[in-house]
C-alpha cells in the first residue's frame, strides 16, 4: 500500500477515487510508566514513554486506515493527515484520515 | 545554511524569574496596602446594628452555652462602651480553642471547656474573644478576605481565581499579632476587675505547646505564623500585670458545675 | 525542632527545592538537547526538505513512503512556575518557547532520520501537528508535557538532483 501526505502519487496518475477512510485507536500506558512521567514533570525533559505511547498509536492508526483502503480495492492512500488528543489521564487517541486511490 | 535560530526569546530564566517576582510582590504588597487602608475605613462606618443584624446567629441552644453566656455576661458589664447583644455557643472539637465571628458570637470548643482548670482560665479566653469582638477583628478579616480574594479573581484571571479561594481562607482565620496582643489586654483588664486579681489567667498560655523556651530560629518561625510566641504573650501580660499593680497570686474559682465534666 | 519550625520550612522549602531542581536538570537536559539537534541539523542537512505539496517538475521518483516523526517534551517545575507567574502579567511565556522549539526540531529530525534510514532522498509537503499532554495528576490543571508530530512524504529519486 503507497502511503503520502501529498494531495497525489508524485510520478504516477490516480486511476480511481474510493473516498475518505480512517483509522483511530486510543492508547494508554501502563502505571508504572506513569509514575515516571510525574518525575519527569520536575526536571523535564523527554517523556519517552509517551513518545513510545504515540508512536505504537500512530502504527496502528495507519494499519488500520490500511486495512480500510484495502476493502475497498485501493492501492494507495494519499492527503493523509493526524490528529491527536489527550483523552484521559494517560491515554491518548490517535487519528489518521486520507483518501483511498488507485494508481498506475 | 541552517535557518537563524531565533525561536526562542534570548531573556535568562533567572533573571525573568526574579523581575517577575519581584514585580509580583510589589504589586502584591500595594495591593494588600490598599485593601488594609479600604477595610479600615469600611470598618469604622459599618455600625454595629448592621454587623449583628447580617450575621447574628441562633439562640443559645445546649446547657453549657447558657453557663458560658452567664460568664460572658458578668465579664461584659466591666465594658460599658459595648453595644453587641453577644452570644456564645460551644462546638463539640478536639482541639482546644475559641473564636470571635462577626456580629458579636464568641465559639468555644468542647476541648476548651475538658481542659480549663479553673474559672478563671476559662474568663481570660472569653474576655480575649470579647477583646477581638471589641475591636471588631473578625468583621476586619472577613473584609480583607474578601477584597484580597475579589482582587485576585479580577487581576490575575485564571491562575487568581484558585489562588482566591485559599487567600480568602487564610485572610478570614488570621488575626494579626497587634490584634492578639490587644485583646490579651482586655482580657486581662476584664479579669482583673472581676475577680480582683489575675490568678490563672495566663495559664492557657501556659500550656501551649510554644510556650517553653526556644532559640533565635523559634522566634523567627513565630513571625511567620500569626499568633505571637505564647511565650511572648505570657511576658506581656506578666508586666502589664505589674504595670497596673494587678495582683498574681489568689483563689482561684473552680469552674462551674454546668461546665464541668461531660 | 519545634513543631513551629517545621510548617513554615515545609511550606517554603520543599516549592524553593523543587523549583532550583527543576531549573538545574530543565536547563541540563535543555542544554544537551539542543547540542544534539545541532548536530544531527548539520549532518542531514543535505536531504531536500520542503513543505510544497508537488516536487519539482524536474525530479523523476522511484518510490514513495510517508515517513513520520513525533516528541513529546515534559516541562519542569521550573518552567511551570514562570508560566504560572506570566499568567498574571502576560506577555512571551519564554520557557514554553524552548519546549516547542526543541520538540518541533526533534520530531522534523526524526522524520528525516526514518527517511534516510529507509534510503530516501528527500522529503515533500512537511506538516506539523502540535497537541497539549493533559497533566496526570495533582490540582494543577496544566500541561505535562507537548507533543509535536512531523509528518511529510519521502520520496527516492531515480537521479541525485
Amino acid at each position: 500500500m503507497i502511503l503520502t501526505n501529498t494531495e497525489e502519487v508524485p510520478g504516477r496518475a490516480i486511476r480511481e477515487f474510493y473516498g475518505v477512510v480512517t483509522g483511530s485507536t486510543v492508547r494508554s500506558k501502563h502505571f508504572g510508566k506513569d509514575l515516571l512521567a510525574g518525575l519527569k514533570n520536575l526536571v523535564g525533559g523527554e517523556l519517552k514513554g509517551y513518545t513510545e505511547l504515540l508512536h505504537e498509536a500512530r502504527q496502528e492508526a495507519v494499519e488500520r486506515m490500511i486495512e480500510q483502503a484495502k476493502s475497498l480495492g485501493a492501492n494507495a492512500v494519499v492527503n493523509i493527515r493526524f490528529a491527536t488528543s489527550s483523552v484521559a489521564q494517560g491515554a491518548a487517541e490517535l487519528f489518521a484520515y486520507g483518501t483511498a486511490v488507485r494508481v498506475d | 545554511m541552517e535557518p537563524l535560530e531565533n525561536n526562542v526569546s534570548p531573556e535568562h530564566p533567572l533573571g525573568e524569574l526574579a523581575t517577575l517576582v519581584l514585580g509580583l510582590a510589589l504589586v502584591g504588597l500595594a495591593l494588600l496596602a490598599v485593601v488594609w487602608l479600604a477595610v479600615e475605613g469600611a470598618v469604622r462606618w459599618l455600625p454595629v446594628a448592621w454587623e449583628e443584624r447580617v450575621f447574628a446567629g441562633s439562640p443559645l441552644e445546649s446547657p453549657r452555652a447558657r453557663e458560658l453566656d452567664t460568664l460572658m455576661r458578668r465579664l461584659a458589664r466591666h465594658w460599658p462602651e459595648n453595644a453587641y447583644a453577644l452570644e456564645i455557643e460551644v462546638v463539640e472539637a478536639p482541639a482546644p480553642n475559641a473564636f470571635a465571628a462577626p456580629g458579636g458570637q464568641l465559639l468555644v470548643t468542647s476541648a476548651l471547656l475538658e481542659q480549663a482548670a479553673s474559672e478563671n482560665e476559662l474568663a481570660f479566653v472569653i474576655g480575649h474573644e470579647l477583646g477581638h469582638v471589641a475591636g471588631r477583628d473578625p468583621l476586619r478579616a472577613l473584609g480583607r478576605g474578601l477584597l484580597v480574594s475579589l482582587a485576585l479573581a479580577a487581576v490575575g484571571g485564571d491562575e487568581g481565581a484558585s489562588l482566591a479561594a485559599s487567600a480568602a481562607q487564610l485572610g478570614e482565620r488570621s488575626f494579626s499579632r497587634e490584634q492578639e496582643s490587644a485583646a490579651d489586654r482586655f482580657a486581662l483588664r476584664l479579669v482583673a476587675a472581676e475577680y480582683g486579681h489575675v490568678a490563672g489567667a495566663a495559664d492557657f498560655l501556659r500550656q501551649l505547646p510554644d510556650a517553653g523556651e526556644g532559640g533565635a530560629a523559634v522566634r523567627a518561625a513565630s513571625w511567620l505564623a500569626t499568633h505571637p510566641r505564647s511565650a511572648a504573650r505570657v511576658a506581656e501580660l506578666e508586666a502589664l500585670a505589674h504595670q497596673n499593680a494587678w495582683a498574681t497570686a489568689g483563689e482561684l474559682t473552680p469552674l462551674p458545675a454546668g461546665l464541668r465534666g461531660e | 525542632m519545634s513543631p513551629e519550625l517545621i510548617q513554615p520550612l515545609f511550606d517554603f522549602g520543599v516549592p524553593l527545592f523543587l523549583l532550583a531542581l527543576g531549573y538545574f536538570a530543565g536547563t541540563m537536559a535543555e542544554k544537551s538537547h539542543y547540542k544534539s539537534i545541532r548536530v544531527r541539523e548539520l549532518r542531514l542537512r543535505r536531504m531536500p526538505t520542503t513543505n510544497l505539496r508537488r516536487p519539482p517538475p524536474h525530479w523523476r521518483i522511484e518510490k514513495v513512503a510517508l515517513v513520520a516523526g513525533s516528541t513529546v517534551i515534559s516541562v519542569d517545575y521550573f518552567k511551570r512556575f514562570l508560566a504560572q507567574l506570566r499568567g498574571f502579567v502576560g506577555g512571551r511565556v519564554r520557557a514554553y518557547e524552548s519546549l516547542l522549539d526543541r520538540a518541533r526540531r526533534e520530531s522534523i529530525l526524526r522524520m528525516k532520520e526514518e527517511a534516510a534510514k529507509q534510503g530516501f532522498d528527500a522529503v515533500i509537503n512537511v506538516r506539523l501537528e502540535s497537541s497539549n499532554i493533559a497533566a496526570p495528576l495533582r490540582n494543577d490543571r496544566g500541561t505535562a508535557g507537548v507533543e509535536v508530530l512531523a509528518f511529510g512524504t519521502a520520496l527516492k529519486l531515480i537521479r541525485q538532483p
